[in-house]
């Protein structure tokens, strides 16, 4: 049997960079979390505090037409409650990135006046444990009004359809219309035009494991409260609480450490956070909130869902890709937390990996009685190239062409770099075409043949699938302004500081809020990397506080930017930090310019005679304690903050034209499947991956976000689903239903690894921590190869293999 | 009740309700938070620990149950702060990303490796079934097993 | 995810364990737990009071009678049933407990309680119909021995009545068996399954389509998927599986069920 996993560079070599970053060091991380020490939200604990139950709708849509609390209240050992109504008249509703008319819509911590989703926090009660918080919850007592549902978005805005938010007048959140190069031309002068008549990405998101949290403290005396939560972008959450609840930023501290899973999904737990924070207020204690599976499920940041309609693509009989018109209608549930932003954010990839100039999508959001949607792992992107990917495989199954040949005939090609798009994003870099047929020749593409004849022998279909996916990593947050020209965000920025302690410590805080991606570890190359030391001597401090000042607007871990802005800003504040040291050791060694110095063994000398050696220790004592008779114009204070601001210009609103993001990372994958047909059940059998991030600091780390997103890719693409029934009751609440792969699903897998530097970037690196939806499309694309079948749906489940067939 | 537990070797004495589960008690009354709960029926496996022995998730078993028992955590793996080979192991393959799986995957390899100590990738997988992860692919995670079989 | 308040008493002995339950309505057996506990998180179903059956030793134990029976104790974990080298002469109980879940699952689980459930999907209770399997229920009035096709009486229910126990399960003699299941991924919920012995004629159970196993015979393997057809079903539809495909996924895999077990 084969070895379940290889990993294999490309053929070329890869250029070997001498020093830490490229090593695949092991993490620093790992000591901790392996010995069960890590500290994970619900691991703080504060004497007395309460526990927090939510009480939920049961209904998908409804009026709230009584609440009455005094029996829980009443219970023994609980503290107090917290309703809609007082939410409503301690805060203002939270504020509304969209235009009209999303932006007329009502949004607080807790539901007011009505439900609009099964599962929405209605109450909350807080008490002495977490069995009595739930006991007293069964004792509150709601009334509601139910009223018809709307789960079907396809039918959001027909007359007579049920309406979420009578203020913004209808189900119609935001709708924006694309158009770029000259789409009539390209029809008109077009071979063929493919109709693809709908297309449906289905509804689900990443799971972590580790499901939201807080424990959330008031300091009567200041007024501020010390939110430790696992929220994975706490400069939004604060940008979303402040103004909410009529409070300072600097009165919102946020602590994180070890994260279990973010994936995206944690980016919007800001109304949960709202109500600890009142309660911790009002109950003058700690608050404590653990979110359960099935809460996550029903109420916690699914992905977008989306119909492409009446797709039509321009194309040449020889498999030129000339263009594609499309209406993308996207599903965004009850409320809109980060949506819709991702009505602009998959423009970042508008013509996915592929050359054609003329473009037309018409973007429409509405609201549904489902969980609100936010970001989950490519984010908006995965979406729209799974779309790509679809109009590819069917325009080469209707002209009768190989879907390799039209691939590499339409890719952006490696010369065409740094490439501008049709919108005016810029691709860094990246050869799709060579990472292509690195792919083909893991899977044994050649042999593809005689495996399709012996499972064919077998009684099974065996089909092969391609997927190619693009990451585009560090938003530039002006595109926000293409879904509310009135918003006054852009650019983006991340923050590092880097000191030398009095005895020497070189000691990094991050702004960043890892989840898994190893910031300690690749933090620590660079660093060393830069002062000359090793990484074992950089301490960095895990995860987040905003007490560290080590933070600014865009602050965390989200939309695969890390290497690039907080890799970047740990390598500006290592900088300041080592010209620092360099100003220093020259004063102490009596006016010695800094091209006489060098940094070497922990310390810094002088060139031609090492033996004037100043250890770090020596720098950190001098400044820290030992600073008389010091040059007054000595500008040194070895405690060194960096903002990495990525090179952004605000995008032309009206054109919807300019950079998006700043990074191009890319992945191509393979996959076999084998299908049985008499049932539709299929396995996969074969897959490959193989990525470009451009230069990777710890290569181990990168193929494991590799990895980890394939299985997540494959879990999607065949089991996992939020599926609502017509009354709008979540039929996947917990893991028993929502299936996600186990170690006995996965396939054997083979990875392979190219680099394209950036050019743009502090270090040449790209974002990556996103780029495995490519899996479903490789998925979709290897049941359509089996089946020879169109396949039209991201989801394919046994029941619609066999459905295909039938 | 009064439940008495050994877990690690150290024995504690506590009145707990009976419809406490064993993961809460670990974790809230013992104030041993390395095992996880990441789910709330059964499937994820990341409170899974030792009781006599024999591998359980801890979700699926009431404190007062478990009166009486030696119960193996994730703290009571490694001595002095230092890593076992399994544990060595997992961070040599990058068997973690967030960690949090990770304690119930170390105990449910120990339980493998102790009954098995060559398994096969198969029954590495298998071994392994009960253990949620969405970070890793497991992919990593079975070499990992692998590597410290004899 | 937490449990309503709930006594609980870890009886010495059966007899104890059968006066408990008599003596209280509200009482519940906890067998492995791998089940009700996950019941009560959920507070489906929340009895006053769990009856802990562990610890036992008249529940446990397989035995080899000289005639091939199998007399299993109820309180057989699926791991003890699969590692019984009793056991091992009825073949298909292992390996269908082998694929029943996961290590934890199997650990604790118990042959009784996969029966006393009596969820539809399942895999015990089909396959203690097909091969014959004799329950013994034991209560205040004695023992009394059910044959497997009249245990089943509806969803979560079974001739286990209150202040009763199911103490033991007798397996006759016979190796000529099979199952086969389309579950959800490897070793998941059952989808659809189907439970076979040859004994002559082919004998198959089917779960998953029904509140009980349905039993469909056939001369031979290749008429099985007929008897299926003609046999009245009404399958649920649920988000996994709608009724017309589950009902399809229930012909083959009686068939390939049926086929196994003719080949043994």
């Amino acid at each position: 049997m084969t070895e379940s996993s290889s990993t294999t560079l490309a053929p070329e070599k890869v250029e070997v960079q001498k020093g830490w970053g490229g090593q695949s060091l092991k993490r620093k991380e790992d000591k901790r979390l392996l010995q069960g020490e890590g500290v994970f939200v619900d691991d703080v604990k504060r004497h007395g505090m309460g526990y927090l139950h939510f009480v939920r709708s049961p209904y998908a849509h409804a009026h709230i037409t009584r609440i009455d609390v005094s029996a829980a209240e009443a219970m023994e050992g609980v503290y107090g409650t917290l309703t809609g109504e007082e939410v409503a008249a301690l805060t203002e509703p939270f504020f509304q990135i969209s235009s009209v008319p999303g932006a007329n819509i009502k949004d607080y911590a807790l539901a007011v006046g009505k439900v609009r989703y099964v599962g929405e926090a209605v109450v909350a009660v807080v008490a002495e444990t977490r069995e009595l918080a739930r006991d007293a919850s069964e004792l509150v007592e709601v009334d509601y009004e139910p009223l018809p549902a709307l789960v079907d978005a396809r039918q959001a805005q027909e007359p007579g359809a049920p309406v979420l938010h009578d203020d913004a007048g209808g189900n119609l959140m935001w709708s924006g219309l694309y158009s770029w190069g000259d789409v009539d031309s390209a029809f008109a002068e077009a071979d063929r035009v493919i109709e693809i008549d709908e297309l449906h990405f289905h509804r689900f998101n990443s799971t972590p494991l580790e499901c939201d949290g807080a424990l959330v403290e008031f300091n009567r005396g200041v007024e501020q409260w010390t939110i430790h939560t696992n929220n994975q972008f706490p400069g939004f959450a604060a940008i979303m609480m402040g103004p909410a609840m009529q409070v300072g930023l600097d009165k919102l501290r946020f602590v994180t450490q070890d994260i279990g899973g973010g994936f995206g999904n944690k980016i919007t737990s800001h109304p949960q956070l709202v109500v600890c924070c009142l309660l911790a207020r009002k109950l003058n204690r700690a608050i404590q909130w653990t979110e359960w599976r099935t809460d996550f499920h029903m109420s916690m940041s699914h992905g977008n869902e989306r119909w492409f309609q009446e797709t039509k693509v321009a194309v040449s009989s020889d498999g030129t890709l000339l263009g594609f018109k499309t209406k993308a209608l996207d599903d965004a549930g009850a409320w809109l937390r980060y949506e819709p932003l991702g009505g602009v954010i998959w423009a970042q990839v508008t013509p996915g990996m592929y050359r054609w100039r003329h473009i037309e999508l018409e973007f429409t959001q509405v609201a549904t009685n489902k969980a609100p949607v936010s970001p989950n792992r490519g984010y908006s992107r995965m979406q729209h190239l799974w779309f790509t990917e679809r109009i590819i495989d069917i325009v080469a199954h209707e002209l009768g062409l190989d879907p390799v040949e039209v691939r590499k005939k339409n890719y952006i090609r490696a010369e065409d770099m740094p490439y501008e798009t049709p919108n005016g994003c810029v691709y860094d870099s990246g050869d799709y075409a060579r990472m292509l047929d690195l792919a083909l020749e893991l899977i044994g593409y050649d042999g593809l043949g005689a495996r399709r004849e012996q499972a064919k022998a077998n009684g099974k279909l065996l089909g092969v699938g391609i997927g190619s996916t693009l990451d585009s990593g560090t938003n530039n947050f002006g595109q926000s302004r293409m879904i509310n020209p009135e918003l006054q965000f852009s650019g983006n920025n991340e923050v590092a500081t880097v000191k030398l302690d009095i005895f020497g410590e070189i000691v990094v805080t991050l702004g960043t809020t890892p989840q898994g991606q190893g910031h300690e570890t690749t933090a620590a190359q660079v660093v060393a990397d830069i002062l000359k030391c090793s990484p074992d001597d950089v301490h960095v401090r895990a995860g987040h506080d905003s007490y560290w000042n080590s933070h600014a607007g865009f602050s965390g871990t989200y939309a695969s930017q890390f290497a690039v802005t907080g890799l970047g800003a740990v390598k500006g504040a290592t900088e300041m930090l080592r010209d620092e040291i360099f100003k220093l050791a020259g004063a102490v060694f009596g006016g010695v310019p800094a091209e006489a110095l060098e940094l070497a063994d922990g310390g810094i000398r002088i060139k031609e005679s090492p033996d004037a050696f100043l250890p770090f220790m020596a720098c950190g004592a001098i400044i820290n304690a030992n600073n008389a008779g010091l040059p007054e114009d000595l500008d040194v204070t070895l405690n060194c903050r960096y903002v990495y601001r990525p090179p952004f210009q605000v995008p032309d609103v009206e054109k919807k034209f300019g950079n998006l993001t700043l990074t191009y990372a890319a992945q191509i994958h393979v996959a076999v499947v084998e299908i049985d047909p008499e049932t539709g059940y299929y396995e996969i059998v074969d897959y490959a991956a193989v990525d470009d991030c451009g230069k990777r600091i710890n290569p181990q780390i990168v193929e494991g976000q590799v990895m980890g997103a394939t299985a997540q890719a494959i879990g999607a693409a065949m089991h996992e689903i939020y599926e609502y029934d017509e009354d709008g009751n979540l039929l996947t609440p917990n893991f028993y239903d929502y299936h996600v792969p186990h170690a006995l699903d996965m396939p054997p897998l083979a990875t392979g690894a190219i680099e394209s530097p950036s050019p743009f970037t502090p270090l040449g690196t790209k974002g990556m921590g996103e780029g495995g939806g490519a899996g479903i499309h490789a998925i979709s694309a290897a049941i359509q190869d089996a089946t020879g079948k169109t396949v039209t749906n991201s989801h394919n489940p046994y029941q619609r293999v066999w459905e295909l067939l039938q | 009740m009064d439940v008495s537990v050994t877990v690690n070797g150290t024995t504690y004495a506590r009145d707990v309700e009976p419809r406490k589960l064993l993961i809460h008690f670990l974790r809230d009354d013992l104030d041993l938070t390395g095992s996880h709960v990441g789910c709330d029926t059964g499937n994820c496996g990341a409170c899974s620990v030792l009781v006599d022995g024999v591998l359980v998730k801890s979700c699926m078993l009431l404190a007062v149950q478990a009166n009486g028992a030696s119960i193996e955590t994730v703290e009571g793996l490694s001595e002095n702060g230092e890593l076992t080979p399994l544990q060595q192991s997992f961070n040599e393959h990058h068997a973690l990303q967030c960690g949090y799986c990770t304690p119930g995957m170390l105990m449910s390899a120990t339980a493998l490796l102790r009954e098995n100590p060559s398994p096969s990738e198969d029954e590495i997988k298998k071994a392994l079934q009960g253990n949620i992860c969405r970070c890793t692919g497991y992919w990593n995670i079975v070499e990992a097993v692998k590597a410290v079989g004899k | 995810m937490l449990l309503r308040e709930v006594e609980y008493v870890k009886p010495g002995s059966v007899a104890e364990a059968l006066e408990l339950l008599a003596a209280n309505d509200g009482a519940r057996a906890l067998a492995g737990g791998q089940t009700l506990i996950n019941v009560m998180k959920a507070r489906a179903a929340s009895p006053d009071m769990l009856v802990d059956l562990n610890g036992l030793p008249e529940l446990k134990g397989i035995e080899l009678a000289s005639d091939g029976t199998l007399a299993i104790g109820a309180m057989t974990t699926y791991t003890e049933l699969m590692r019984s080298a009793e056991a091992k002469a009825r073949p298909i109980l292992g390996e269908v407990c082998a694929t029943i879940a996961d290590v934890q699952v199997r650990n604790r689980g118990t042959i009784g309680g996969n029966v006393c459930s009596n969820d539809p999907t399942n895999h015990l209770p089909p396959l203690m119909v097909a091969v014959g399997a004799t329950m013994t229920v034991l209560g205040a009035a004695g023992a009394r021995e059910v044959p497997a096709e009249e245990f089943f009486l509806g969803v979560y229910m079974t001739a286990v009545g209150p202040g009763e126990l199911l103490t033991k399960i007798s397996i006759p003699a016979g190796k000529k068996d099979g199952f086969a299941a389309v579950t959800l991924g490897a070793d998941g919920t059952c989808l659809a399954n189907a439970a076979a012995t040859v004994n002559g004629s082919v004998r198959v159970a089917l779960g998953c389509v029904d509140a009980v196993p349905v039993v469909v015979t056939a001369g031979s393997p290749d008429g099985i998927a007929d008897a299926v057809r003609s046999a009245g079903l009404d399958p649920p539809s649920d988000v996994h599986a709608s009724a017309e495909y589950r009902l399809h996924l229930t012909t083959v895999v009686a068939t390939r069920a049926a086929e196994e077990a003719a080949s043994r």
